[in-house]
């Protein structure tokens, strides 16, 4: 199966282990991994700031990077999310409206790939370690991915999974949100560290790299010991 | 009339509400209760989602009909002796009550709770005519007690501790006993109680109003909104315009979302529904009535992208989880409307010019759309807002020209590219142990309070590609 | 009667939604989804009792269950427990049908019956206001919710249930519907029909309650402090 990667803007500059991860664990489940270089970002800080001209610009040239893709997947479920939006965006509009929903219809989140099309519930990976999921809010609530991530992690060998209290709770994170109100977005990401803090866990994982800076940053500032991590490290993992 | 309770910055009222630990334990608490109450409601019925989808649509069909059900409505109401004013304005409204109140040489009003007179100011109004107003629903009379204003539109007084009442009790009323909520609420009875058997005029709001047949109905607990209707001669009824059902088949199923939704449970103590005037011989309810049916800015959503908020049942269920709201209170926000239905509707009614920060006060997390029992895509319509805002040129010119190479950035793969390699230098200054903890310009208020793990090195791009030419070799 | 402003306040509506303004033909659509007649269907009568029976407790009201040969007896011992002293009720036939002067018989001489009359007017909501206890029979009851519904009219008055700290239901047993899908349906064919519905409909859950202190649940603020169900088994 032919898989083009969409590695979402963040992980490509701040955390690429993120994209590194996501290839090794597609290719051993025989996918074959492209790399459209001609992605950029999928538009969401300017569009959820009201700036629907400029994310529009972006929008479309990630229809360009991925028209000939087969599959496409990305490591994100709020990256993932926008482009799922992109037909509501492109309402009307003749040129893009059918290539919005053609790339649309054809791009998942890893986990949900994983899980809904290549039906594979065990990706076969070890992980020693008390681990707490955040289901951050778009993957759940935009994209409607609430079980897979679960799934996937539930199956790995040695690892102790436990729920996050009051995880369906936002981290405060929210892009732009987090620096246009961060008296808000402050009271949040604590009340959120707090959380973490109560299961006890060692690890936090996610499928949002986002909303892990976030909540990463405050819980180091915090001197908090937990290690914040994407969920792709521990389904490449296989010690 | 601005919706707006305070002239204060908008940050000043977040300061103060995250300040503020009572109220926000109390938020808090009541939250996780509403939230826990809603779901086992939902559960027990098993099929949710086809309730939301045919709140929706009935919602949907009515707001899309509302002059046809408006007019239904009226010739209902006027055929069992009522009077029907339609206000386009607050102004409108309540020169007409007043009208109505000075003609019956009213002394003494009686109310039940109402969102919408909040919203017109009703009680202001009213002072002018020095007639006293009495608000009967247990919140709404601790806050007229103290002068306060609700912090949430189904338990006003979310606020206030069980000390602050039993203080206030003691200095307007006298009372003397202790802060039991059992025994404040026994005082609260007695009170009220001959305050509705005195009362000449009651006034109550519309949780539902009834085309076909004319009937306003009630929802509640206490048993207040049936006192205030039953005793006095007058009666008043005050709804937003879109507070109208078809049937009586449609009251009860959005009646039956709204009280789950609200408050958990399957129905409240008190669902009643009252038709016009009393009939012949009848001794209860009122012999004079009266429906105002307000507009006073909802009907700019009508034909436009946000005439969906006409949708609201009031249940609040999307404040219960919001966790913007958990933090700051209901009275940050500034408007009668707190909450992502007040940020979504008060610059609806009342444009953007008083309320600009309430379409931002939002992490967009989708909490409120999943919640709503008629599935109002509240957090799209807080997009579409700032989308307006932007159009207006009303936003920061620093934003607007960070925006715009956002804009060029996204659109263009080479500078996209270009950004990549010089992310890791550009941010080196700042870094120490690959970490950022006093970044510059608009990562300070990133950093003010959390880390900001610096960009590495080599960039994902850049590893594929070696990695492919690696292969290759 | 009058009906002020009108036509400008709706024609703006019509305008603001971009067509000219309906006064007719806008006909009610078949809604997609009818997830409400899907609740409890099919259930017997005796299935509605119990599930009847269970909401009871959840809104705190007391649930007796007797046939009406048995009435007279269980409703002296309600009313005892409530204190006897006054009690109020509706002019209504099913008063003698279900032997409830039989039943006042019982009471002790000095307990003050009133039964609704309208012709000493506003004097019924003064002895309402004062009377301990209030006793209606429920016209439709909605087992879901354990919920009676009073249609109100020349002989029962709104009071009734409302002003007396305690307040008892007789339901007689063929009442009993799923839920208010089946009321509503029931006062809409009424509708059609071009029959007059009652000026007050009154659908009552149990006694007053309020969690406006602090979200503790107080129950009896305005209306009832107590009230018992009594099923009455034809």
């Amino acid at each position: 199966m032919k898989v083009s990667l969409f590695i979402t803007c963040i992980s490509d500059i701040m955390f690429p282990n993120v994209g590194k991860n996501t290839v090794e664990i597609l290719e051993r489940l025989g996918c074959e991994v492209d790399f459209p270089t001609l992605q950029t970002c999928c538009g969401q800080p300017a569009y959820n700031s009201g700036y629907l001209e400029e994310a529009k610009g972006s929008m479309k040239q990630m229809i360009r990077a991925f028209k000939d893709a087969e599959y496409v997947v990305g490591p994100s479920g709020s990256c993932v999310g926008m482009i799922r939006e992109y037909p509501h965006v492109f309402k009307g509009d003749s040129e893009w409206e059918k290539p919005a929903q053609e790339l649309a219809a054809k791009t998942f989140e890893l986990t949900q790939f994983i899980v809904d099309v290549l039906g594979v519930k065990d990706v076969g990976s070890t992980f020693k370690g008390k681990v707490t999921y955040h289901p951050s809010c778009h993957m759940t609530r935009i994209l409607g991915v609430k079980d897979a991530p679960k799934i996937l992690l539930q199956n790995v060998k040695g690892i102790e999974f436990v729920e996050l209290p009051s995880g369906e709770d936002c981290c405060g994170f929210g892009g732009t949100f987090s620096v246009k109100k961060p008296e808000i977005s402050a009271e949040m990401v604590k009340e959120k560290s707090r959380h973490v803090t109560e299961t006890g866990a060692e690890y936090l994982v996610g499928g949002d790299m986002g909303c892990l800076m976030n909540i990463g940053g405050r819980m180091q500032r915090e001197g908090k010991n937990v290690k914040v991590i994407h969920i792709s490290e521990i389904l490449n993992t296989h010690n | 009339m601005s919706l707006k309770l305070e002239d204060i910055p908008f940050e000043e009222g977040v300061q103060k509400g995250i300040e503020n630990d009572f109220m926000r334990q109390a938020v808090s608490g009541a939250q996780g209760r509403f939230r826990a109450g809603r779901l086992k409601q939902a559960q027990e019925l098993g099929n949710w989602e086809d309730w939301r989808k045919l709140g929706e649509e009935i919602r949907t069909h009515t707001v899309n009909h509302i002059d046809f059900y408006l007019h239904q409505l009226s010739e209902q109401v006027e055929k069992r002796g009522g009077h029907v004013y339609f206000a386009e304005t607050a102004e409108e409204a309540n020169s007409y009550i007043k009208q109505v109140i000075q003609t019956k040489n009213a002394k003494k009003i009686v109310k039940s709770k109402s969102m919408v007179t909040e919203e017109i100011g009703l009680n202001d109004a009213l002072a002018e005519t020095g007639t006293e107003v009495v608000e009967s629903d247990l919140g709404e009379w601790i806050l007229q007690l103290e002068g306060d204003h609700p912090s949430h539109i189904v338990t006003p007084a979310l606020h206030k501790n069980k000390e602050q009442i039993r203080k206030t009790f003691a200095q307007k009323r006298g009372y003397t006993g202790s802060s039991e909520p059992e025994e404040l609420a026994a005082f609260a009875r007695k009170q009220l109680r001959s305050d509705f058997l005195q009362a000449d005029v009651g006034i109550t709001g519309c949780n539902f109003a009834i085309a076909e047949s004319g009937t306003i109905t009630l929802v509640t607990n206490e048993g207040n909104a049936d006192m205030v209707w039953t005793v006095p001669d007058t009666l008043i009824t005050v709804m937003g315009m879109e507070r109208i059902v078809p049937t009586w088949e449609e009251m009860e199923v959005l009646v039956g979302l709204l009280t789950r939704s609200a408050v958990g449970q399957k129905l409240t103590s008190y669902i009643t529904a009252y038709t016009g005037c009393r009939e012949e011989d009848e001794i209860d309810g009122p012999n004079d009535y009266h429906l105002v049916i307000v507009d006073n800015g909802r009907s700019n959503a009508l034909g436009t992208e946000f005439q969906a908020a006409l949708h609201c049942i009031r249940c609040g269920s999307c404040i219960n989880v919001c966790p913007v709201y958990r933090h700051i209170g209901g009275h940050a926000y500034n408007s009668v409307y707190p909450g992502p239905i007040g940020a979504v509707l008060t610059p609806v009614l009342d444009g953007y010019d008083d309320h600009k920060d309430l379409p931002y006060a939002s992490s967009l997390c989708g909490a409120c759309t999943e919640a709503c029992p008629v599935r109002i895509p509240l957090h799209e319509m807080l997009v579409l807002h700032r989308q307006k805002i932007v159009e207006n040129g009303d936003t920061p010119f620093a934003e607007k020209m960070m925006m715009k190479g956002v804009g060029m950035w996204g659109g263009s793969p080479f500078v996209y590219k270009m950004s990549t390699k010089l992310a890791h230098s550009a941010l080196k200054p700042w870094t120490k142990d690959e970490t950022i903890e006093n970044g510059p310009g608009p990562l300070k208020a990133w950093t003010a309070v959390r880390n900001l793990a610096a960009p590495p090195k080599q960039s994902f791009r850049s590893w594929f590609e070696n990695r492919k030419k690696d292969g290759e070799n | 009667m009058a009906v002020y402003n009108r036509d400008e306040f709706l024609n703006k509506l019509a305008a603001k939604l971009g067509r000219p303004r309906r006064t007719e033909g806008v006909v009610r659509p078949v809604w997609r989804v009818n997830p409400q007649y899907e609740v409890f269907k099919g259930m017997d009568q005796e299935e509605l009792v119990d599930i009847f029976a269970n909401q009871c407790e959840a809104i705190h009201t007391d649930f007796v269950r007797t046939d009406v040969a048995h009435l007279k007896n269980v409703l002296v011992d309600v009313i005892k427990s409530y204190g006897g002293e006054s009690i109020i009720l509706p002019k209504d036939p099913r008063n003698e049908i279900y032997g409830l002067p039989d039943c006042f018989n019982e009471l002790q001489q000095d307990t003050n019956i009133h039964v609704w009359d309208y012709t000493i007017g506003k004097e019924n909501e003064k002895i309402a206001e004062r009377a301990n206890i209030g006793i209606t029979f429920s016209d439709i009851t909605l087992a879901e919710t354990a919920t009676v519904t009073l249609f109100h009219n020349k002989h029962h008055g709104r009071s009734i249930s409302l002003m007396p700290k305690n307040y008892i239901a007789i339901i007689p047993k063929s009442t009993l519907v799923p839920r208010m899908t089946q009321a509503a349906a029931i006062i809409h064919e009424k509708i059609e029909k071009g029959e007059l519905v009652a000026s007050c409909v009154s659908f009552i859950s149990g006694p007053s309650n309020s969690a406006d202190i602090e979200m503790n649940l107080i129950v009896g603020v305005h209306g009832p402090v107590k009230a018992t169900y009594i099923l009455v088994d034809e």
